[in-house]
């Protein structure tokens, strides 16, 4: 168990020597995971961040390497590798979206950058307070309580949190800093985690069957219904950014004289020229076919691929797409159409 | 409220029956009690899913866009604010009026779904609104909710200027009272930005634009963003993209950059509709960005705001010897 202020105590003392990243919420009241300097700046009362934590281990811009071609001679330097660094606050969908992002860049391609970030990050869970209208991770399998890819997951019980150890990595966390950790009361925290995540269970307004999703969808290629969902649709990348598990990107260039760096951009399949060819051909160069890829690839693709889900049900573009395109009716939709 | 969603499905039977029009773009029930989604109908049957309402928000005119290269008839369903952007489309020839019928809607103000989703009980189904005049009443399975107009509209209706569309072919109600608050001032917030010493005006829009996540949520829905191929993709490849205006980086240049390069795209053709504003995940105050361009305008020659009427030009499309030209 920890109070709120041995917690607060465990950020600060935590910043001394990683970064470490956290709900804060800015001057519009807009929360995102962001570098905190003190416990101070932490939004403890947040609901859903906006922007998902995977922006940690996987920046909207990211620089891969610098050069130098000063005196026509190439000197390519490395970016510094990552430091420590731990993630508070990560709530069960995002936790899970995390595992099912970890595959993608430790395949056949290891991808240095994401899984030295991930390997050098300590990820702390938070068990959910209350359900949002848009959430239906339980349709995905997840309670608002899991800690399942948390090191160490946390669930406020009272006025205290039931904090849970998970990995070895989660158990040196707490090994650092066992003056602030207590072992009383923690059957209590047990149950009162278990009572949470009864009530919470009640509290969603939205489920979707997904059973025999996947084997419909993967017929439903040339079907009419795209079209359908496309009309609506207005091409921004909402959804694919906000979305904990959407991980596109790009290699773009930024020089100036003899300097420059490559850099790694998030780019969201919803975009006309995610897969413009030079040649100008353009194989989605309608609003339907990227919006069945995107339907496509979290029902049935990511699964195929990983047999991990696409989607986590955190009902962030639920909430957010501007049109009210939502994927709770395209699954039920799915299952109607002929 | 009801007379007018029987009026505009009635006209839209009628326009898919008779073959007048291929297809009406309107509004529909959305997923939640908060919202309607952009519906579209090419069958009389399909018309009966139309509805109108306080919870109407989306401007539809930008649809029409995506049917501007095709030879078919549309029509579409518009408040006053979105009529504006029908005129600009008009205008700049993006659509053809005689493949065009504007179903206009009488609007008494937009409910703000920030300020109301909050309100409505988990799982709520919506079964019809009311209008009392100063109340829009949400009749749900849960319970009937009322949203007294003067606190829960979207900011942009209280200064609203046209809550009836200035372009209609058919009208599907009766006018009804603007929900723009007497002696409200469409340039206050402006001028307070203004007042800001240049220091404190670009730490503020420093602050906002760092939060940009560049998901041309803003682009994609303006009706005044109507390029075929925008600036900001032309086709250069992404290993050129360096010194060309906005790459996919995302920093404070680049985000300044590609707002306010549209910031002057949009100059003579926004239509202060909000819209931006509405879908910007990271609330960024857009609009405030385009009010004063509006302004500007305004003063230096004397424009309204763009859409009002298709007899006036943009004024950055027009010169008069008149024209102030200070910096020459």
């Amino acid at each position: 168990m920890i109070t709120r202020d041995q917690l607060a105590t465990l950020l600060d003392r935590l910043v001394e020597k990683n970064k470490v990243i956290a709900p804060v919420s800015d001057n519009r009241g807009v929360v995102r995971y962001t570098a905190i300097r003190t416990a101070g700046d932490v939004a403890w009362e947040f609901d859903r961040a906006k922007v998902p934590p995977k922006s940690h281990f996987l920046p909207q811009t990211e620089e891969l390497y610098c050069y130098d071609t000063t005196g026509g001679e190439l000197r390519i330097e490395p970016v510094p590798a990552a430091g420590r660094a731990v993630v508070f606050g990560v709530h069960p969908c995002d936790l899970r979206a995390i595992a099912a992002l970890d595959p993608v860049f430790d395949g056949v391609f290891k991808d240095v950058y994401y899984l030295d970030k991930r390997e050098r990050t300590v990820v702390v869970g938070l068990a959910c307070k209350q359900v949002l209208p848009g959430c239906f991770c339980r349709s995905y399998g997840i309670e608002p309580t899991d800690g399942e890819g948390a090191d160490l997951m946390l669930t406020e019980v009272g006025d205290r949190y039931y904090a849970e150890i998970l990995t070895p990595k989660g158990e040196a966390l707490v090994r650092e800093f066992p003056e602030l950790f207590s072992d009383g009361g923690v059957e209590e925290g047990r149950r009162g985690k278990e009572a949470l995540s009864r009530e919470l269970a009640g509290q969603f307004q939205r489920e979707v069957d997904l059973t025999g999703v996947k084997e419909k969808v993967d017929t439903m290629f040339e079907h009419p219904y795209w079209q359908e969902v496309a009309r609506k649709c207005i091409g921004c990348g909402i959804c694919t950014y906000l979305c904990p598990t959407c991980h596109c990107f790009d290699i773009i260039e930024n020089h100036s004289g003899h300097r420059g760096s490559r850099l790694r951009c998030w780019d969201s399949c919803m975009f006309t020229d995610f897969t413009l060819h030079t040649s100008s051909h353009n194989p989605r160069s309608t609003k339907k076919e990227r919006v069945r890829n995107r339907f496509l690839h979290k029902l049935s693709y990511h699964n195929e691929r990983y047999g991990l889900a696409g989607c986590v049900g955190c009902g962030r573009c639920v909430a957010e797409c501007p049109v009210n395109i939502d994927i709770t009716k395209i699954i039920a939709d799915i299952k109607e159409v002929d | 409220m009801k007379a007018v969603i029987d009026n505009l499905r009635r006209e839209a039977v009628r326009l898919l029956a008779n073959d007048e029009v291929k297809m009406v773009i309107g509004y529909g029930e959305g997923t939640d009690a908060s919202r309607t989604t952009p519906y579209f109908a090419s069958t009389p049957e399909q018309s009966a899913a139309f509805t109108w309402g306080p919870l109407c928000a989306n401007n539809l005119a930008k649809h029409l866009l995506d049917y501007r290269y095709e030879d078919t008839r549309l029509a579409v369903v518009v408040k006053g604010c979105d009529s504006r952007g029908i005129n600009r489309l008009l205008q700049d020839l993006q659509f053809p009026r005689e493949r065009l019928v504007v179903l206009g809607v009488p609007c008494g103000g937009q409910l703000d779904r920030n300020l109301i989703a909050p309100e409505i009980p988990p799982g709520a189904r919506l079964q019809g609104i009311e209008d009392t005049g100063k109340v829009y009443v949400l009749v749900t399975d849960k319970g009937r909710l009322s949203f007294p107009k003067d606190r829960f509209l979207m900011p942009k209706c209280y200064l609203c200027e046209t809550n009836m569309p200035v372009v209609a072919d058919f009208m599907a109600g009766d006018p009804v009272p603007s929900p723009a608050r007497e002696g409200s001032d469409r340039t206050a917030e402006v001028n307070e930005i203004e007042a800001l010493d240049v220091a404190a005006r670009s730490s503020f829009w420093d602050n906002e634009f760092s939060r940009c996540l560049r998901c041309n949520a803003c682009r994609n829905v303006c009706p005044a963003c109507s390029c075929k191929e925008c600036v900001f993709e032309q086709a250069v490849p992404g290993w050129q993209q360096s010194g060309i205006i906005g790459s996919k980086a995302n920093s404070l240049p680049e985000n300044m950059v590609f707002h306010l390069v549209r910031m002057f795209h949009v100059i003579g053709r926004c239509v202060d509709c909000g819209e931006c504003e509405r879908v910007c995940p990271v609330d960024i105050p857009l609009r405030l960005l385009y009010r004063k361009t509006l302004k500007d305008a305004h003063i230096l020659y004397g424009a309204g705001t763009p859409g009002m009427s298709t007899e006036v030009q943009s004024p950055l499309s027009e010169f008069s010897p008149e024209d102030p030209e200070e910096f020459m």
